[in-house]
């Protein structure tokens, strides 16, 4: 673990009032952001105190009174990059593997999903179901979904986070929830739900 | 009552947008008068809908109290560290 002293050169206190007052907070939403990511426990543990650390270490950098979430997740989608992906687990269930294996190409194309989904039986499914189809997706397209559906970033704010043009924000996003879609879809037909 | 959508690729774009609150109000006045005499558009914003809210219920987890604490304590060594070294070099 790399020390954190080096770059933190504002007073003691004022470096730890920000990071109590505007870091802290938001720990819930980067462990659960880093679960999603990781798909492992004690992975996201140290993804998320790693992620702290090098905030820390950075604090300078941060401008009081920006939105400290998004710049709180972009350091975490990086260490996760650089650090944790090669090592991250699987999906918890075979039932949706197919998804990553059907999955190639260019995300910039039109979603060709026609999945036949409706409301109702998304509202029956279990927790676990929907659960384990979100960890079934391919990390950057699970990635955004989180982003946008569970924490409620902005597109301009996901843009900035993952390091892509907003355009292809649109586009993830809107292919993402295609393969989503089509995979609750096939489960659902596999599972009999109406 | 439509039952089918001669614009359905645009219309989900759209559906997401409004979802998403990423569309304007006109763009969302346009759709949500539209959706009433069409089938497609309704059952597609449902469907929307529902998976947001899907994963919001289930797609969540809090942090364990002791990664709190140890973050806590693995900043308060730091602090310390900083107070012992930064008048050394000063």
């Amino acid at each position: 673990m790399e020390t954190s002293t080096q770059s933190v050169s504002m007073p003691r206190s004022n470096a730890q009032v920000l990071f109590e007052k505007e870091f802290m907070p938001h720990l819930d939403a980067m462990y659960n952001f880093a679960l999603r990511l990781t798909n492992d426990e004690d992975d996201a543990q140290d993804l998320v105190q790693d992620t702290c650390m090098k905030a820390f270490r950075f604090i300078d950098s941060f401008e009081p009174g920006t939105y400290a979430k998004a710049w709180l997740f972009r350091i975490l989608k990086n260490n996760f990059i650089n650090d944790y992906r090669k090592k991250s687990r699987g999906p918890a269930k075979v039932e949706f593997e197919w998804v990553e294996q059907s999955f190639s190409g260019d995300e910039d194309q039109e979603p060709a999903s026609h999945a036949d989904l409706h409301a109702e039986t998304v509202n029956e499914m279990l927790g676990d179901e929907i659960t384990a189809a979100i960890q079934a997706l391919p990390v950057d397209f699970r990635m955004i979904i989180i982003l946008c559906d569970l924490e409620e970033f902005s597109y301009e704010e996901m843009a900035r986070i993952l390091d892509i043009p907003i355009g292809t924000v649109r586009s993830r996003l809107h292919r993402a929830r295609a393969i989503l879609k089509d995979s609750l879809a096939a489960y659902a037909k596999s599972k009999g739900y109406h | 009552m439509k039952k089918t959508c001669t614009h359905q690729p645009d219309c989900l774009k759209l559906i997401q947008r409004i979802i998403d609150r990423e569309a304007t109000p006109e763009e969302e006045a346009a759709f949500l008068a539209n959706k009433e005499q069409c089938l497609p558009c309704q059952e597609g914003y449902e469907l929307e809908q529902s998976l947001r809210k899907a994963i919001k219920s289930n797609c969540s987890s809090k942090c364990p109290e002791t990664l709190f604490a140890r973050i806590k304590a693995k900043l308060f060594v730091v602090l310390i560290l900083i107070s012992i070294l930064i008048p050394l070099f000063c």
